[in-house]
């Protein structure tokens, strides 16, 4: 009896399954671009620079990324003035910054995403992409003026493009920067330099001389012991120093790199490039300049040997240097000091590595059969894409938390505090208003951008905005089929790479070997790999070039 | 003439002598388990110390056992926070709701299922045991949940996670282990099946059901992922999903990369609400623990 009952409960299982799989197939997606329907509470003629304002009191569900810092707060001056410019009012549905991202592929999962679903990093779009829950931006952009505009304006195209899917269109509304801002960069205490009377050094090379005289000076000391060693072993450093060798390495680490001369693209771990970068790194652990500890210690680790004296370099940022250095070295050694120095540069010649694209907001497929879907994407547009919209979501409003000299440029109130410029305000921008939210302030012109920047910092991107961008390889936009099987590609030759990074860099394994790690990459299928990429390469530049 | 003993007459009772080896074994046993409880209670002291200390010496990486340049800090920054206490208030209450709810539903499941005359036992126990091996998956379960409208209520975290199968076959195993005898003089005397389980079998449950409570209250305690899933407002949520975010917003690579305001929440503030948080259920447990220790045994060895 009890057999026949697990025969029963396994039919009925399967049954159910089966036409759980009927209906979800049976949908059928609707592309018409008539938009006749939608135009509920949308303005007749909206264009760049005009103020939004549905002509209807409306309201949007939006997903809300919750900063452990600014907790979301029902009363900001964000939402009230937000609704009195625009006559929206955004419904936000609160997750959790630390498991954001698992909520969101749950409700898009689910069927259940809000409208508007900002903080998504590409490639994450990919995975939604298949499913159809989420919207091909790019069928829209005649609704989004300001979008349009400053994506002409600032020369996004091959930026964009790279955004693009098989299908030739883009999912991703992603902020867009005008300039690249380069935040990471090699922390020195410049007080040793002083000591030691070295000048500050520009290349890699100059570097590798100053801490060799480090080190000659403090023979017990690894001059450099560097944080950030997960997820990736020193992923902050080898992402500059790839950049700077023209690959790809560290956080930033891709399997295909362009290689522009040849017109096709190359395996970023098997490259001359990638090669040359860990020698310069092997050197600089050979010789006891690079803590072989930086691969493995936690960030705190490499903070205390900081802070007491045991190192003097680190990969950082303005954030890690001003919150986290600067402090520490004051309470153990009062008399040192750090700075942040221009990127070094590399064989790959002046560049500025920094993408201009940043994360974006994905559109549920749900909105386009909304009737006040028009008026939603122009309200999109105003609020992340005009300049009005831009210096709204980061500032907040003139007069109550900033004001404007005639130069146009903005200054914080006095009563409101922020990243400790009036330490003694009682409000905070974030905190107690809602601006400079990260949910809603991301890219814009360099003015808006750093327009917290301390002077130190400006000083730092004037230097790095004499170099040319990084320039961006063309699309190679994968089918699901073939992205399902690289999928299965990909780890292995990712753990591999790394692994072999490591190798390379501690010298566990001599770089004479560099011929048979290419054969094993090969044996990965790393060959197969990039053939699948140059295929899509292909196929892209004939269906849309 | 009667003359009432004293204690010098009393029989010695000293037990028999014990074996070389088992004295061996004794001795290995204490050394062991003495490096048990360093090995688990340095960890909390440590956070006990940081929480008390000044965020510099921390830095420095000074801080073991005793906390250096004692600040308070961290504790009243912490409490002044509306949204922690907020929290902190929704935990006590779903702890609470669910504990109640799960032992009331486990105990009679498990009382049914201990009946050897009960008709469709087997496929009963099935039922609960299906569970344990398959579920219907993440997604299926939150459109269940959000269709039943329990999304954003109380429900959604109480509900779903209201039996737990390992529990239900500790509680059977101990009602089988009760004479029938007792419920068969019970019913002699009149009393009705509810009769029999609320006046005969609850009374000599105690300890399995202290155990129970225990075994419930800590998970439902610790939980956050079903709170996570299921509201959308963090008034809602319990103190772990607080805690968990506070952490995150400090160590997450990805807000260290993309993140420009990103701001480090000092060392002292985790701390802090990791001693806040785990200190109820610590407070707790020496009460509960000797019905834990002799409510599972008698669930184990069943006679």
């Amino acid at each position: 009896m009890f057999r026949k009952t697990w025969r029963r409960v396994a039919l009925a299982s399967a049954g159910l399954l089966a036409l759980s799989l009927g209906t979800a197939c049976s949908e059928d997606p609707s592309d018409s671009t008539d938009l006749s329907e939608n135009r509920a509470g949308a303005m007749a003629d909206y264009g760049v620079g005009d103020q939004f304002k549905a002509t209807e009191a409306l309201s949007f569900s939006t997903l809300y990324n919750n900063h452990t810092f600014y907790p979301l707060k029902d009363d900001w001056l964000f939402w009230s003035e937000l609704t009195k410019r625009t006559n929206v009012k955004i419904e936000p549905v609160a997750v959790p910054l630390s498991d954001y991202e698992q909520k969101r592929s749950l409700l898009i999962g689910a069927g259940d995403a809000p409208l508007i679903i900002p903080k998504t990093y590409h490639p994450q779009e990919n995975a939604f992409v298949s499913s159809g829950a989420i919207l091909p931006v790019s069928d829209y952009l005649d609704l989004m003026p300001n979008f349009k505009d400053k994506l002409t304006k600032w020369n996004l195209k091959p930026e964009i493009d790279n955004l693009r899917q098989s299908d030739g269109k883009f999912y991703l509304l992603p902020g867009l920067h005008e300039k690249p801002t380069q935040d990471y960069t090699v922390l020195v205490r410049s007080d040793i330099l002083q000591e030691l009377n070295l000048s500050v050094p520009k290349t890699w090379d100059e570097l590798y001389t100053v801490l060799k005289a480090m080190k000659a000076k403090y023979p017990n000391v690894y001059p450099y012991s560097d944080l950030f060693s997960k997820p990736t072993p020193t992923g902050a450093l080898l992402n500059i120093l790839g950049a700077s060798y023209g690959t790809q390495a560290g956080w930033d680490y891709q399997h295909a790199t362009w290689d522009p001369a040849a017109k096709k693209f190359i395996y970023t771990g098997a490259s001359e490039q990638y090669k040359q970068m860990l020698t310069y790194l092997h050197k600089l652990v050979a010789e006891g300049l690079l803590d072989p500890e930086s691969f493995t210690q936690t960030d705190d680790q490499a903070r205390q040997k900081l802070a007491n004296g045991k190192s003097f370099v680190v990969t950082g940022n303005a954030q890690t240097l001003v919150n986290n250095h600067r402090p520490d070295l004051a309470k153990t050694l009062p008399n040192a000091k750090m700075t942040k120095i221009p990127l070094p540069v590399g064989p790959a010649g002046e560049i500025n590595p920094f993408p201009r694209l940043e994360n974006g907001i994905m559109i549920s497929s749900k909105a386009r059969e909304s009737k006040n879907f028009v008026a939603m994407m122009q309200f999109i547009d105003w609020l992340w894409y005009s300049d009005a919209g831009l210096e709204f979501a980061r500032w907040g409003v003139e007069g109550t938390t900033f004001t404007k000299d005639a130069s146009g440029k903005r200054t914080l109130n006095p009563g409101v505090d922020f990243l400790g410029l009036n330490p003694k305000a009682p409000k905070h921008l974030q905190k107690d208003f809602g601006f400079q939210n990260g949910v809603f302030a991301y890219g814009g012109n360099p003015d808006l951008v750093r327009g917290f920047f301390s002077p130190e910092e400006l000083e730092f991107q004037k230097v790095m905005d004499a170099r040319t961008p990084r320039a961006v390889s063309p699309p190679a936009p994968l089918t699901d089929e073939e992205r399902e099987q690289v999928s299965l590609w990909e780890t292995p030759l990712k753990d591999f790479v790394a692994q072999n990074t490591l190798k390379f860099a501690l010298g566990q394994r001599p770089l004479t070997e560099w011929d048979a790690y290419v054969g094993e990459l090969k044996a990965k299928n790393s060959e197969q790999y990039i053939d699948l990429v140059n295929k899509a390469y292909e196929r892209f530049q004939k269906n849309n070039g | 003439m009667v003359t009432l003993g004293t204690r010098r007459d009393a029989p010695r009772t000293r037990g028999p002598v014990d074996s070389r080896g088992y004295r061996i074994f004794r001795i290995v046993n204490t050394i062991v388990l003495i490096g048990v409880v360093i090995v688990t209670l340095y960890p909390f002291l440590n956070i006990v110390a940081r929480s008390l200390s000044d965020e510099a010496y921390i830095i420095a990486g000074k801080v073991t056992l005793v906390p250096r340049g004692f600040d308070v800090t961290g504790y009243k920054l912490v409490m002044s926070d509306a949204m922690f206490w907020t929290n902190y208030r929704n935990t006590v209450v779903y702890t609470v709701v669910a504990t109640l709810i799960s032992i009331v539903l486990t105990t009679c499941y498990a009382y049914v299922l201990s009946k050897p005359q009960l008709k469709g036992r087997g496929l009963l126990v099935g039922v609960a045991l299906f569970t344990m091996f398959f579920s219907g998956g993440l997604i299926p379960n939150y459109v269940l949940v959000t269709s039943l409208g329990m999304k954003n209520t109380i429900w959604a975290v109480v509900i779903p996670n209201a039996i737990s199968v390992f529990n239900l076959l500790v509680m059977k195993a101990f009602f089988e282990s009760l004479p029938t005898e007792l419920e068969e003089a019970a019913a002699v005397d009149g009393l009705n099946t509810y009769g029999i389980l609320l006046r005969i079998v609850l009374p000599l449950s105690k300890a399995i059901i202290a155990t129970m409570v225990l075994f419930y209250a800590v998970s439902f305690w610790n939980s956050w992922f079903t709170a996570f899933l299921y509201f959308d407002r963090q008034d809602l949520l319990p103190v772990t999903v607080y805690l968990r975010n506070l952490i995150a917003g400090a160590t997450s690579a990805e807000s260290a990369a993309a993140d420009a305001d990103k701001v480090q929440a000092a060392a002292t503030f985790q701390a802090v609400t990791i001693v806040l948080t785990t200190l109820p259920i610590l407070a707790v447990y020496p009460f509960v623990q000797r019905y834990f220790v002799s409510g599972v045994m008698l669930g184990a060895v069943k006679g």
